[in-house]
């Protein structure tokens, strides 16, 4: 029984981890379809540069291996979390401009697309400047370092992730429920007509979003190799479109939606793996997204952003 | 060593790159010195009745510029050094030499499309390669057509000389053209399975692979035998790496076990379950795999095991080479290589060696009989499918009716992350011949 409760206690926080990197991938998803409606495939690719970008970030840091000086930590951390996002903020608004923009006013199909381009131009990218083996990552937080819970030894790299992705989440979803962009953002989703009417400057409040998007997929890319130490190239696709089922999931452009959802997934997928059926995860997480779809068609929470759609 | 390869063997590349691209059949000759000793053999020959062609293919850019190119130059070795003794059978031996790789990865479309390269080319008697079970699948049923003698110095797989076989010569069933110096996995298993019971004292084994099928294919019988050892398989799992890159709910939910046995390459999982049972503490269980993790590069290597596991956690890594370690005289093959390559052999430089060795001892045995490069051809797969045996840096050996080696060695190595000045690397344990108990 001890030995049960240990197991699902180290199984909890292997959800809460994995989750909320789908969490802040799939915000990124539900923000640009609640903006622009567009399903930005590319996406999961922006969370594969993130990753990229990070190593490189910490590498130039000169970061190779665990901190163990809290201070020095805190301070790498925020460093790599405040040059990354940034910079990945910067690409999304980038591919925006020059991939999607054009083709705002063109039928549904073409940015969709586009954004599948979009998609192997980055991955060809990073292929073309990492190659195609899979490159080791600083994990500059210890992993080693645990804390025992009913049994458990949980590492406090799980917890830490978990707090990023959830204060990460707050920070947006009062960013777009109380600032002045954010009411922007709000308009734009709900008629961009009549928000440019209002004078709501559209170019500015859709490439916001991009940004914001792609910054959290650049978070998302740092946890992933702090936690897992591995990135490669190929990276984007299977987190991707896991992180867009659970935007689908929760309700897509629906922001708390998404998070749930994200971690929702992660659930699904560890009881899987604890049942013993870890080959059929995949198959059970879109098994459970046709199940929620047949009851509730515009998600657990249903759409919040986008009155389009 | 990437960057020195390409420098050194640009121009090789880029011909066959060329070749590719053509879609023509070319011949690169081996290097300036290969040819103009070819010349000088021939002219001192007295009985010089030309040239023949081995065919190649291996992956050899990309990621797996690190498998193909030391495997390559094992058989350049072999050619430039019968041409330098006057040839075989009269003949000066040249190669064609293709490239599976596409972007970077074997790819048996490209492996069977150069195989039709090999095998159009009347002056191919014989052929080496590939790299891949899953590219060689794809390449027998062309060379089986063209009834082409083929070695593979490094396929493992079980099917493509045992049961099962039969489907990759659809055109002539009854009449076997490839042939292999590789172990098949139907023994590595079983021998990786012993290794942990009796050398590593492990009772209970955590069984998991990478969904495809050579990784399968090695874990079950790796399982079957661990538990006919009598030790307990605490849980049996697959897991595709494209699709779920992290194994820390796998870890937790196998439980308590005394090994690890990973069927899969490092790159589809070993490095990282290694990483992951790093973070999950489960450092001081060991890790065993089979030739597709036990790739015997040193840490820091791009896409080396030790280098994606990360050094920290390769201490108590272990695994199997389907092939010979202590070959009878390493020191001459050892410095024949380095002196030609100014590098050390890689785990199947030998192999392909003795690959070319078994083609070129037919070539010997034929070359008074066969009359056309057609009948020599045939007569090269005869010799080989004839029981005849051949003098190789493997040793002396045979060809069974299916095209496996009299040899089933299958060599031990565990890390030592001391080596190379910290970054890590292999170290030779024991080897076996498990020839008396084959299935």
């Amino acid at each position: 029984m001890d030995q049960l409760i240990a197991t699902l206690t180290e199984q909890f926080f292997n959800a809460l981890t994995i989750g909320g990197i789908y969490a802040l991938v799939a915000l990124g998803y539900t923000m640009v379809y609640g903006i622009i409606e567009l399903i930005n495939f590319a996406h999961g690719d922006i969370f594969m540069v993130g990753s990229f970008v990070a190593l490189t970030v910490l590498t130039t840091l000169g970061l190779s291996g665990p901190v163990s000086d809290p201070g020095m930590l805190a301070f790498s951390l925020a460093a790599a979390f405040l040059i990354t996002m940034p910079i990945m903020g910067v690409i999304g608004v980038g591919i925006e401009r020059f991939a999607y923009r054009p083709l705002r006013n063109a039928p549904r199909l073409a940015p969709l697309i586009t954004a599948i381009g979009v998609s192997f131009i980055l991955q060809n990218v990073v292929y073309a400047w990492r190659g195609p083996s899979p490159v080791a990552t600083p994990q500059i937080f210890p992993v080693q370092e645990r804390f025992e819970l009913f049994g458990a030894n949980i590492a406090w790299i799980s917890v830490f992730i978990f707090l990023v992705a959830l204060v990460l989440t707050v920070a947006l979803q009062s960013f777009v429920s109380r600032s002045r962009l954010g009411r922007a953002m709000r308009s734009t989703s709900q008629d961009r007509e009549a928000a440019q009417l209002m004078g709501v400057n559209i170019n500015v409040t859709i490439a916001l979003t991009f940004f914001l998007g792609s910054a959290l997929a650049g978070a998302a890319g740092i946890a992933y190799g702090l936690q897992f130490g591995t990135v490669s190239f190929s990276l984007g696709f299977s987190a991707g479109l896991k992180a867009f089922t659970a935007a689908v999931l929760g309700g897509i452009g629906n922001l708390s939606g998404a998070v749930i959802g994200g971690f929702a997934i992660g659930f699904v997928e560890v009881i899987t793996t604890q049942l013993g059926y870890a080959r059929w995860s995949q198959a059970v997480i879109f098994a459970v997204l046709i199940i929620v779809l047949v009851f509730r068609p515009a998600g657990l929470f249903g759409q919040q952003l986008g009155e389009r759609a | 060593m990437k960057l020195r390869n390409l420098g050194a063997f640009g121009a090789i590349v880029l011909m066959v790159g060329a070749a590719c691209t053509a879609g023509a059949p070319t011949s690169p000759p081996v290097s300036p010195g290969a040819s103009a000793g070819a010349s000088a053999g021939a002219s001192a020959g007295a009985s010089s009745r030309g040239t023949v062609k081995i065919g190649v293919d291996l992956p050899l850019s990309g990621g797996e510029v690190a498998n193909g190119v030391p495997t390559r130059q094992g058989l350049e070795l072999a050619v430039l050094e019968a041409n330098e003794a006057g040839g075989v059978g009269g003949y000066m031996l040249e190669l064609s030499i293709q490239d599976d790789a596409v972007n970077g990865v074997h790819d048996p479309d490209q492996g069977a499309s150069n195989a039709g390269i090999l095998v159009a080319d009347p002056a191919v008697v014989g052929m080496v390669g590939p790299f891949n079970s899953n590219v060689a699948r794809a390449i027998i049923p062309v060379t089986n057509e063209a009834g082409l003698a083929q070695c593979s110095p490094s396929n493992t797989g079980v099917d493509l000389t045992k049961e099962g076989s039969e489907v990759y010569r659809p055109n002539n069933p009854e009449q076997r053209n490839y042939f292999r110096v590789a172990t098949p996995d139907d023994i590595q298993g079983p021998a990786a399975a012993q290794y942990a019971y009796n050398d590593l004292e492990a009772r209970s084994a955590y069984v998991i692979d990478d969904t495809e099928a050579f990784g399968v294919g090695v874990a079950n019988s790796f399982t079957a035998e661990f538990e006919d050892l009598g030790g307990s398989v605490v849980k049996r799992d697959g897991n595709d790496f494209t699709t779920n890159q992290s194994f820390a709910a796998l870890l937790t939910a196998a439980g308590d076990f005394d090994v690890v046995f990973f069927g899969g390459t490092q790159v589809t999982g070993g490095g990282q379950l290694r990483k992951d049972m790093g973070t999950a503490g489960l450092l001081e269980i060991p890790f065993v795999g089979p030739d597709g993790t036990t790739d015997l590069q040193e840490g820091g290597q791009e896409g080396a095991m030790i280098t994606l596991a990360g050094v920290e956690n390769s201490e108590n890594v272990h695994g199997t080479v389907a092939g010979i370690h202590d070959i009878p005289d390493p020191e001459a093959f050892a410095a024949a290589y380095s002196a030609e390559f100014d590098e050390q052999p890689g785990a199947y430089s030998a192999l392909a060696y003795a690959c070319t060795q078994a083609l070129i001892g037919a070539i010997e045995g034929s070359a008074d009989t066969a009359t056309d490069m057609a009948a020599l051809r045939e007569a090269v797969r005869a010799h080989i499918f004839g029981g005849n045996t051949y003098e190789t840096v493997l040793g002396t050996l045979n060809f069974d009716e299916n095209g496996d080696s009299s040899q089933k060695f299958i060599s031990f190595y565990k890390t030592d992350t001391e080596l190379n000045d910290g970054t890590g690397g292999w170290v030779f344990v024991r080897q076996e011949d498990f020839a008396e108990i084959a299935p």
